[in-house]
């Protein structure tokens, strides 16, 4: 039984090696691929290109515009006229325009100043964060105004008031791509493992190569497994691999944890795809169809994974249905290990969810490929 | 030569129409993707998980927690007593934000002084993460602005308003600021993106695995019909996904909508042209299906879904950001869908979109022209 199946193997492992420009594309979706998601993506807010309509062109509306500064926000024009503000909001080229009123000074001298803001809802998620940082703005300006006595006729220097602290623990300056180029690790791999288990059993049918496999004395349970072996080896050494020399070599994100336990459980979690992957396959009649039922599988899994979206402000059903996700225990097993360093003791339930989901997705995928050949 | 390219269309459109289960879930999956953004998944930042450290334990402190209690975006999970407790509970994601009230907090305040709250954010999910600063600092300002009322009539100054200078926020175009209008079109973007390309990847390379391609290789046909000829159903296709999804966006999830039509469906051939083109691109140099389609993700998707603006606007990318950007078709398509559904439907704006996607369009197909070779080995 040993010799038979590590002959499916060898098998396997050289008719993945045979496909040069495949192994070339992997090789560029674990290094050029994690490299460049860690440069793009923004998702938060930096450089937010505002227009200024200045009526008041004093110093206290000079005064203000200076506060909307680098690295939140960025000046990309003063607008003369109200309709240059609107083409500029309309053509996408200012995404927040900010209006001061002729009489600015006279009134903010008096204590009742106002000026206009213009959100371009279409960015919807920026708009919310910026609408709030020039809250924060106006804020800190009107107080300072009032210590410095300008709000009214002298009331004084001191003016309670409480100021938030911030410290952001684990990526204290809020680098994106500690995050980006991270998550985009985790799903290469979840996609790699899904294709290629799917691709290794389909290239059979499509080829009509599975009677062989068929007549042969390999179990069900054999032919599965030496399926799995070639990309549960290779697959989590190219995500520690790119973890090690892109994530942590060109980013310079911090590995706080241990690395053994995120290679060991990342092997767990690839076999739970790569089951997944096959259960697919079994049920496709062509690579494309496979494909498609990969995405089908795929991407629901990966939006409730929480990496795009928190669980915490899911309702309860999407919740529910997240713990059917091994993505979503494998996300959190991931930042939590490399990013907080946390041991076993912190993520024994993510270990858990994978090895329970992958080892029921392996056992059905067996079952339903017997069931099918007999 | 116009009916070799029929000709060659003809063939790969019934070769489709004969796996009803390929090109149905080509399909399905956007919807799909469509019914899970629209109705259930929300991408807003709600509901955190909020814990205090309360030192002060003063009328004031629990003023200042009431804020976030009473706040739909935080939700208050503990009341700690330890920075150790605190540091604790951040680490095994129990809490995503604390808050740290030092034990003069109501004295200095009701001495007229300043008072600084701690807070510590996981860091993890580093949007979120600025997230939910901006929402401590917007739950603290209405805290501050009640202090000042306070604190100006005890000065002899009432009524009028608190702060010196006030902001007045108007939000434009999507003034709800509901996530399906921002979410909708941008997954339009992406998944068109992602199913023509895909279908169009497996063209080439699977007339190569089977050996079929010595057909064409023989065939009068020249490198032009086959390109253009394998085209024609996945654009046609392409445009479909693209008149399903945009009539089900806006009949059945009520997606805002204040555009041309045409003007969005112009850009979305031209864009399915491009997409296509990009996907009969990658076939002629793979030699499996499997690397075609790896090459698809790697290629087209994971460059869209990165840079084309889906999440913040492009502006807000560093320099490679903005570089890459310019050269992928999704950011100019992009540009239009969210014009056409949020802002409206003039097509002057447009117009650089338009012309950035017809170049793309003349490059990509030159180059399979080029990389397309009728010659065997």
């Amino acid at each position: 039984m040993r010799r038979r199946l590590l002959a499916m193997v060898r098998k396997e492992f050289s008719q993945l090696f045979r496909d040069v420009p495949m192994l070339l594309i992997l090789i560029w979706a674990f290094t050029v691929g994690v490299y460049t998601s860690g440069h793009g993506g923004a998702t938060e807010l930096s450089k937010y290109p505002i227009v200024v309509y200045d009526l008041s062109r004093s110093p206290a509306s000079r005064e203000l515009v200076s506060r909307f500064r680098a690295p939140y926000f960025k000046l990309v024009g003063s607008a003369r006229s109200d309709a240059e503000v609107v083409a500029m909001l309309d053509r996408s080229q200012a995404n927040l325009a900010v209006v001061i009123p002729p009489d600015f000074e006279r009134r903010a001298r008096q204590g009742n100043a106002r000026f206009q803001v213009i959100s371009d809802g279409s960015q919807s998620m920026m708009a919310t964060i910026a609408g709030g940082h020039i809250a924060g703005i106006a804020g800190d300006y009107s107080v300072e105004l009032l210590e410095r006595g300008l709000g009214g006729a002298g009331l004084g220097t001191r003016v309670p008031q409480v100021e938030v602290r911030p410290r952001v623990a684990y990526n204290p300056n809020l680098t994106e791509a500690w995050f980006s180029s991270l998550l985009e690790v985790f799903s290469q791999t979840t996609m790699v493992a899904m294709l290629l288990a799917a691709a290794a059993m389909v290239r059979e049918r499509e080829h009509g190569t599975v009677e062989h496999l068929l007549v042969s004395p390999l179990q069900p349970l054999e032919l599965f497994a030496a399926k799995l072996v070639p990309v549960v080896t290779l697959v989590p050494l190219a995500n520690v691999a790119s973890v090690l020399a892109i994530v942590h070599g060109v980013f310079a994100t911090p590995i706080r944890g241990s690395l053994m336990l995120f290679y060991v459980v990342s092997v767990v979690y690839v076999f739970a795809m790569a089951s997944l992957g096959l259960g697919i396959a079994v049920l496709a009649r062509t690579l494309g169809q496979a494909m498609m039922l990969v995405l089908l599988a795929l991407y629901p899994m990966t939006l409730l994974s929480g990496a795009f979206s928190p669980p915490e402000s899911q309702g309860a059903f999407m919740r529910a249905f997240s713990l059917l996700s091994p993505v979503r225990y494998y996300v959190d097993f991931g930042y939590q290990v490399l990013f907080k360093g946390n041991g076993l003791g912190y993520v024994w339930l993510d270990v858990a969810g994978i090895l329970a989901l992958g080892l029921a997705l392996f056992l059905l995928s067996v079952r339903r490929f017997a069931r099918l050949v007999r | 030569v116009g009916d070799r390219i029929l000709a060659i269309a003809r063939k790969e459109a019934r070769q489709l129409l004969r796996d009803p289960v390929y090109l149905g879930l080509a399909f399905a999956v956007p919807l799909l993707l469509l019914i899970l953004l629209g109705y259930q998944l929300s991408v807003d930042v709600k509901h955190l998980p909020v814990a205090v450290l309360d030192h002060d334990r003063s009328a004031w402190s629990r003023q200042y927690v009431d804020g976030f209690v009473n706040s739909e975006y935080f939700r208050l999970v503990g009341r700690l007593d330890t920075e150790a407790e605190a540091h604790e509970w951040i680490r095994a994601g129990r809490a995503r934000v604390v808050i740290d009230i030092p034990p003069d907090f109501g004295r200095r305040l009701s001495a007229s002084e300043r008072v600084a709250v701690g807070l510590t954010v996981d860091g993890s999910f580093p949007s979120r993460g600025q997230i939910s600063l901006g929402y401590v600092e917007a739950v603290s300002a209405l805290y501050n602005e009640r202090l000042l009322r306070d604190w100006l009539v005890e000065h002899g100054r009432q009524g009028g308003q608190v702060l010196p200078v006030q902001m007045e926020l108007s939000v434009w175009y999507n003034p709800t600021l509901e996530s399906k209008n921002f979410v909708v079109p941008g997954m339009l973007v992406i998944v068109m993106m992602i199913f023509p390309p895909l279908l169009s990847a497996l063209v080439v390379v699977r007339e190569r695995e089977s050996g079929t391609i010595l057909n064409l290789y023989c065939s009068p046909a020249g490198r032009w019909d086959v390109i253009a000829g394998k085209a024609l159903p996945y654009v046609a296709v392409s445009f479909l996904d693209f008149l399903v999804i945009f009539g089900a966006s806006v009949g059945l999830f009520q997606v805002r909508f204040v555009g041309n039509a045409w003007l969005l469906s112009a850009a979305a051939l031209l864009y399915s042209i491009c997409t296509v083109g990009l996907g009969l691109l990658i076939s002629t140099f793979t030699r499996t299906q499997l690397a075609a389609m790896l090459a698809t993700f790697v290629i087209a998707v994971a460059p869209a879904f990165t840079f084309s603006g889906i999440f913040a606007p492009v502006a807000s990318q560093d320099a490679v950001g903005r570089f890459v950007a310019r050269l992928i078709p999704a950011t100019y398509f992009m540009d239009v869908v969210r014009g056409s559904y949020l802002k409206g439907g003039s097509l002057t704006p447009h117009l650089s979109n338009l012309a950035g996607l017809a170049v793309y369009a003349v490059v990509v197909y030159t180059v399979a022209w080029l990389a397309f070779r009728k010659r065997v080995g």
